[in-house]
């Protein structure tokens, strides 16, 4: 039996412990080993597509991320501070010295945007995006991600992300099973939203350009 | 009886400080006193105060610190209309740095604001060039104002009162002395301090305020923060009376 990464990101939680062996038989070992870009790309390409694109909504776009941030994510998945039931099983095949050449080819990809299923949704998550909540304080999301989600060195670029993926994260922030938010802020935010608000903003958040002007 | 009463609210305060803020905080929060307790002193600054107030500040580095402010002050600094949240340019830096400090040590309580101002949020370094930025950032952006009827009575207010002592005859208040200025403040906010200030709730409030407020009324407390709330930005004033 042998998996292609597609069918690995595909399948859900449960799956995974069974597919692992399939898994770990199909790369011989699961020792991480450095290989060619070029052939390395191709085991990203099956979940996040060739360009970072990911059409797979639970799993994120790539695209134009800062290659530090891609960097750290790839060591905290590595290290176990991130935890992803998808990552955890591809991470432990990838060397450390081949992550700032990923990174280096995500972040250079572009982003596209997707498009919003419900768009009176999607306007709530509009005045979320730009205004924050007054009631609740949760502060702006485009005082630090910019108003077309575009981020910075600091702060990831989140316009135009999968809302699958970004419902799942910030639910993460939320209970505080993600944890490797700098400065402890993604959680200190998302605790103050509700499942409605998070759903929300990420249907807006999905329309947005993410490229900077 | 008074004794049993004093327990009471010792213990009420108590327990909100650990509502409010993390261990670490709170054990802050009973090393600096705040108003109401015998061992306040207005003015004396705390250890971090006094260290951000050494420091140099940069405000294109402070431009970019800011950013984790944004989302509720505002990418303009200029806060909102409504007075939820307040306008933050032309500041003095010496205000900023002494109420984020005091943030930080739970002497003033903003529990909204505190996950994003706390110690592993910013650096002191990123106070003071925070600071530096606020004190000279620009907005067009016009105050949130009151009704309008009673402004001339606010004036008369704040003229003949003790207001002008310390904030100012245009509300600039005094950079050195670190009182803040008010001209051109959001009504909302303005209101809502005053009001703190005169329940003594405000944790970080001058005494002397205490007692000039004391005697306001609700209509007062109105007419005063819809008067400051239509005076014009503390450096314009300061451009038009030297141009003079
Ligand atoms: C979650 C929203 C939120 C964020 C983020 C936030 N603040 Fe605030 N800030 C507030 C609120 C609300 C007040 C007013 C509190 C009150 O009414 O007493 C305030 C008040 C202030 C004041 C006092 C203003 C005055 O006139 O006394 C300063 C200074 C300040 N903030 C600076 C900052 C800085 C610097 C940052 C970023 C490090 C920041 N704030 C981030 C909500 C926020
Ligand atoms: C002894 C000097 C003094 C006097 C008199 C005084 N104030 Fe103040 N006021 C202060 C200081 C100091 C603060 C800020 C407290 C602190 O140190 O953090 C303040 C805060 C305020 C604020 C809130 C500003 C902000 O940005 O949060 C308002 C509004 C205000 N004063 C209005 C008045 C009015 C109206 C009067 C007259 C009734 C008055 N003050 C009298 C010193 C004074």
């Amino acid at each position: 039996m042998r998996l292609t990464p597609h069918q690995i990101c595909r399948s859900r939680l449960a799956g995974i412990a069974f597919l692992l062996p399939g898994i770990l038989l199909s790369h011989g070992v699961a020792q991480a080993q450095a290989v060619p870009l070029a052939e390395r790309l191709q085991l990203c390409a099956g979940c996040h597509n060739p360009d970072g694109n990911s059409i797979i909504l639970e799993n994120p776009k790539l695209s134009g991320l800062d290659a530090g941030y891609i960097v750290r994510q790839l060591r905290d998945f590595k290290s176990g501070i991130r935890k992803s039931p998808v990552m955890s099983t591809i991470i432990p095949m990838v060397d450390e010295k081949e992550f700032p050449a990923l990174a280096e080819f995500f972040s250079k990809q572009q982003r596209k945007p997707g498009v919003a299923v419900d768009a009176k949704r999607a306007a709530q998550g509009k005045e979320i995006y730009d205004e924050g909540i007054d009631s609740s304080a949760v502060p702006a999301c485009s005082g630090c991600h910019n108003d077309d989600g575009s981020g910075t060195d600091k702060y990831p670029r989140i316009g135009g992300q999968n809302s699958a993926y970004v419902i799942q994260q910030l639910m993460n922030f939320k209970s505080g099973e993600r944890a490797n938010d700098v400065k402890a802020v993604m959680r200190a935010v998302a605790k103050r939203m509700n499942e409605k608000d998070i759903r929300a903003v990420a249907e807006y958040m999905v329309t947005l350009k993410g490229e900077p002007e | 009886m008074k004794k049993v009463a004093a327990i009471f609210v010792t213990l009420l305060l108590s327990l909100l400080l650990s509502w409010q803020a993390a261990w670490a905080d709170a054990a802050d929060a009973a090393k600096s006193p705040r108003f109401g307790s015998k061992d306040y002193i207005w003015g004396e600054m705390l250890p971090e105060q006094a260290e951000v107030m050494k420091l140099t500040g940069d405000p294109q580095r402070g431009k970019e610190a800011f950013r984790g402010c944004r989302g509720c002050h505002k990418a303009d600094a200029a806060g909102k209309t409504d007075g939820t949240y307040p306008r933050l340019t032309g500041q003095h830096a010496s205000v900023i740095i002494k109420q984020v400090t005091e943030v930080r040590a739970g002497v003033r309580i903003n529990p909204k604001m505190d996950p994003f101002s706390s110690d592993h949020a910013v650096s002191p370094q990123e106070i003071a060039d925070i600071a530096v930025f606020l004190a000279a950032a620009e907005t067009t952006r016009e105050s949130g104002k009151g009704e309008g009827d009673f402004v001339a009575r606010g004036q008369e207010l704040y003229e003949q009162g003790k207001c002008v002592k310390c904030h100012g005859a245009n509300g600039e208040g005094n950079a050195v002395k670190v009182y803040p200025a008010i001209a051109a403040q959001h009504y909302g906010y303005l209101k809502r301090e005053m009001d703190y200030i005169q329940r003594g709730v405000r944790g970080n409030s001058h005494p002397d305020m205490v007692n000039a407020i004391e005697y306001f009324t609700q209509r007062d407390i109105e007419a005063v923060a819809d008067y400051l709330s239509r005076l014009p930005d503390h450096r314009q004033s300061l451009a038009e009376r030297k141009g003079k």
